[in-house]
């Protein structure tokens, strides 16, 4: 779930990767945080002062550290090469943007660039740069640097891969003076206040080649503007922020971010208990609901811009039209996806997999966008197997003997159907899927698969169906560019390269809608045509959408006051369009002190428990000893 | 009797007087009657699942009970969070648990003994190689394999399948050494020196004269194979590398751990499934200890 830029042309494999709401690997972190406890016991039993006190504010008592526990890891630092939503809270932390969006209602307000204009015929744009803001060593930030950020967008493979969607209507991105950068477009965007490419300073970047900059780590002092400066990074278990307290949009309140890694939900829900961090989010509804009335402790199922869907392989073709991939062919037929949209039961899903902290889903754009929400009013698809069958009994798909049908080109529905192993909710989704398809005389294989995997295997083509979810930017742009021909995969040097479509839907009439959208300046216009290419999307039953879910959200309000929601009215916390809640953060009383004496608690804790664990080893192995003395005699 | 006059008759009627000796000192070995209670028990529940459980209970769009309830007269184990009976949940997992684990200790065993019985009749080139192999195999951490492996499998390939083939690949290095050893004291004894003389190929040496006489060893050693299979299986699973989609004691427990069992403090999700692991591990020890005090006669004298 993250807000990266989209390519133009298509995007590399591991980046649909980016867009994708991404819960956590369960086992890789399952059996690191085995590691970590391990390491932990016996760290409390060898050392336990050291251990207390880093855990405890380190050096200076006055320092404020507030510490957000998370899942799943940054992948990188470098903005042009990261994927994962976490990256990308990560960069906005260190760097800034020309607009922001604001924490009201996401709209635009001014970043770097205080003021703006456009030109009468909308495609000359003129920013105007905040004056007196620095880079972290010092240096002054220029409109040079903002050109040089854009330019190195549209240049660079990597870079442009990354975020190529921003710049792809721009012909030339020119600073006319140190706080002035003209941007020239081949056609009026509504999108130019949407440009979200961090600024980069031009004097450290420049010595990284277009060659180094894939593998480039950016964990070492990198130089930036933003709010936050990293520190310390260390993969896989904290990376360790320091506020910036010069910076332009007001000096953070606290002095030190920590964002800790941890293994999954319920690791997460411990340590909000026992106060090692101050807050998590996107947990799963069970722990965030056993939280609910933990003193200290608030809980917030926050509205967020994200949903997820059942995607069908509508028949693989490259760009080039070329079938690739293995998809089964009764997909293609619209009348089978209808049938199985019409044997899905979301209310059970968003009852029992959301625990009511949710929708049910119809268009693409969530409702918490309510001027591009579409939503199909009376005509929606209702929840009726009977229905089903009896639609698939009329396309001719007659059952066989064992219960399965058979379509008329004597091929079975037998699909193959693909869940996330890193998502919980995805696991239950797929279950439940597999079992309504049952009802209908289908027959869904369910295989687990790492994101990764999934990934790959859906840019070649070799799926029936899977489940996944996506999470929308204030722009629209993107997300329904997702559906259009060109996204579908293409051919790179003999090899199949991935592009940002994982439906291979390909319409002539839809990706005029797309087309028309992308340069319609007239917000009521644009709005209609979009809410026309939803409901296209919805009556070619593209992606059966399934849900629009809330991000599960809890922190220590008895610590730490000043979070920020966008949009205000009960919005996301933390992983926005923005930082305000980190901005805005500041502790409830800087006397209080829970956090030491719950880790004494903690350390004393872990200590009895190796002490037992101790003494059950011995045990047994006093036992043991015994009954084969016993034998010897 | 037609068959006392053949040799084959012969051999017969000695097993089934063996056979029966077996018998009569195992009913006398009480562990080992307690373990053979408790196999019989887990047998008939994997038997006989689809008359004590309705499977619809599995199903989790036709779940009728409440979410997450203590156990009751209604649902003894409790319900799952999508409200299911745990007590179903764990009637039909024994069979997955009980199958991964018997067929992965049939791959084990096999692939054991005729590598244990290959390396302890090649003395050359060939026995020293197996030999490395089976070493190599032992000291590589068991765990870690069996993740790797059950990552790499082909998606195509049924997930239960998988973690049969990946448990019995990995386990099997400890069985042959135990065979390896076996064979050694039996190739020294004289009637292999007679067979070679008689001119006895190795296939002949091996089958006829190596293997039946490994093969009690081999058996004890299966029963204590299946309860390390079971435990790997729930492990797999509990890592989430199981079928997930086959209800089995480590799935459910899988379940539990990422529904929020601890934070949610139900209890019952946990418990049943994991006593059940217990006891049918420890019902195979006892049966597999009892096997081998009764096989091994320095065992047995010392008892």
């Amino acid at each position: 779930m993250s807000r990266t830029p989209v390519t133009d042309g298509a995007g590399l494999t591991d980046q649909s990767a980016s867009r994708r709401e991404s819960r956590v690997p369960s086992l890789r972190r399952r059996l690191a945080a085995a590691a970590a406890l391990l390491v932990a016991a016996l760290t409390a039993l060898a050392i336990p002062a050291p251990a207390a006190a880093e855990d405890a504010t380190p050096s200076a008592p006055t320092k404020v550290t507030f510490v957000l526990g998370i899942k799943q890891d940054i992948d990188s630092l470098n903005p042009y090469v990261g994927v994962v939503a976490s990256a990308y809270e990560a960069y906005q932390l260190m760097y800034d943007y020309l607009i922001n969006s604001s924490d009201k209602d996401f709209s635009p307000v001014p970043g770097l660039a205080e003021r703006w204009e456009t030109s009468t015929d909308g495609k000359t744009w003129t920013y105007h740069i905040r004056k007196g803001v620095k880079w972290s060593d010092g240096k002054d930030l220029t409109a040079k640097d903002v050109a040089y950020s854009f330019q190195r967008s549209i240049d660079g493979e990597t870079e442009n891969g990354q975020y190529g969607n921003y710049v792809s209507l721009i012909t030339k991105v020119s600073a006319t003076d140190d706080y002035t950068v003209v941007i020239e477009t081949s056609a009026p965007s509504p999108s130019m206040l949407r440009l979200l490419v961090p600024i980069l300073p031009e004097h450290t970047w420049k010595d990284i080649d277009a060659k180094e900059v894939s593998t480039f780590t950016n964990d070492t002092n990198p130089v930036g503007s933003g709010p936050f400066k990293l520190v310390e990074a260390k993969a896989n278990q904290f990376y360790r922020f320091e506020a910036n307290k010069g910076y332009w949009g007001g000096a953070p309140k606290i002095d030190e971010l920590v964002i800790r890694v941890y293994a999954d939900d319920e690791g997460l829900g411990q340590a909000l208990r026992n106060g090692s961090v101050d807050m998590i989010q996107d947990v799963s509804a069970a722990v965030w609901e056993s939280l609910r009335n933990v003193p200290g402790i608030t809980t917030s199922d926050s509205k967020y811009p994200g949903f997820n869907e059942l995607a069908y392989n509508l028949g693989a073709q490259t760009v080039e039209n070329k079938p690739i991939g293995n998809g089964h062919p009764a997909l293609k037929d619209k009348r089978v996806r209808l049938a199985i949209d019409t044997a899905i039961d979301r209310k059970t899903l968003v009852d029992k997999v959301l625990r009511n902290h949710g929708t049910a889903a119809t268009g693409v754009i969530p409702p918490l966008y309510p001027n591009w929400h579409w939503t199909p009013g009376d005509a929606a698809r209702t929840f009726d197997l009977a229905k089903a069958n009896q639609m698939l009994e009329d396309a001719g798909y007659k059952k066989s003997a064992d219960g399965i049908r058979v379509g008329p080109d004597g091929k079975k529905l037998e699909f193959r159907l693909f869940g996330r192993e890193e998502s919980e909710f995805s696991k239950d989704n797929v279950a439940y899927i597999a079992d309504w398809l049952s009802q209908i005389g289908m027959k869904a294989t369910v295989s687990i698969m790492s994101e990764d995997k999934l990934t790959a295997v859906i840019g070649q083509g070799e799926y029936d169906m899977f489940e996944w979810g996506w999470v929308v930017e204030p722009d629209p742009d993107f997300q329904l560019s997702v559906f259009t021909c060109d996204q579908r995969s293409y051919v790179d040097a003999g090899e199949i390269a991935a592009g940002w479509s994982d439906s291979f839907y390909c319409d002539a009439s839809y990706d005029a809608l797309y087309q028309q959208q992308k340069t319609l300046l007239d917000p009521a216009q644009r709005t209609a045509v979009i809410k026309q290419a939803q409901q296209k999307l919805y009556d070619d039953a593209v992606y059966s959408m399934l849900y629009y879910y809330n991000n599960f959200e809890a922190y220590r309000s008895d610590k730490f006051t000043g979070f920020t929601p966008q949009p205000s009215d009960g919005g996301s916390l933390v992983f926005q369009y923005g930082t305000y809640t980190y901005l805005n953060l500041a502790p409830v009383s800087k006397t209080t002190d829970t956090g030491s004496s719950n880790t004494l608690w903690l350390v004393l804790g872990i200590g009895a428990g190796v002490v037992v664990l101790a003494g059950i080893v011995g045990g047994v192995f006093l036992m043991r000893r015994r009954s084969t003395a016993d034998e010897r005699e | 009797m037609s068959e006392t006059l053949t040799p084959r008759g012969i051999v017969r009627a000695r097993r089934r007087a063996a056979l029966a000796a077996f018998w009569r000192t195992f009913r006398r070995d009480r562990e080992g009657m307690t373990g053979l209670v408790l196999l019989a028990l887990f047998a008939f529940v994997a038997l006989a699942a689809p008359l004590l459980a309705d499977e619809s209970g599995l199903s989790l769009t036709r779940a009728t009970g409440p979410v997450l309830a203590e156990p009751s007269f209604e649902y003894p184990f409790g319900t799952d969070k999508y409200g299911r009976s745990v007590l179903t949940l764990v009637i039909w997992g024994s069979r997955i648990s009980l199958l991964v684990g018997l067929a992965a200790t049939l791959i084990s065993m096999v692939i054991g003994t005729v590598v244990g019985i290959a390396s302890g009749h090649f003395r050359g080139v060939a026995g020293g190689a197996l030999n490395r192999l089976t070493e190599w195999f032992l000291v590589i951490p068991f765990l870690p394999l069996a993740i790797v492996l059950a990552t790499v499998f082909p998606p195509d390939v049924p997930k239960i399948v998988a973690v049969i083939i990946v448990i019995g690949v990995t386990s099997w290095s400890g069985t042959a050494r135990l065979v390896r050893a076996q064979v050694f004291s039996i190739e020294e004894r004289p009637y292999l020196e007679r067979a070679r003389a008689l001119g006895a190929g190795h296939w002949q040496q091996m089958s006829r004269h190596v293997l039946p006489n490994v093969m009690p060893l081999v058996l004890a050693n299966t029963t204590l194979t299946v309860s390390i299979a079971i435990l790997a299986e729930t492990t797999l699973s509990f890592l989430g590398l199981g079928d997930p989609l086959r209800i089995s004691w480590g799935r459910i427990l899988d379940n539990a751990y990422s529904g929020a069992v601890i934070s949610t403090g139900s209890w019952w999700w946990v418990f049943f499934p994991g006593a059940s692991v217990v006891l049918v591990v420890l019902g195979f020890n006892l049966c597999g200890r009892a096997i081998e005090r009764i096989l091994d006669p320095r065992i047995k004298s010392r008892v």
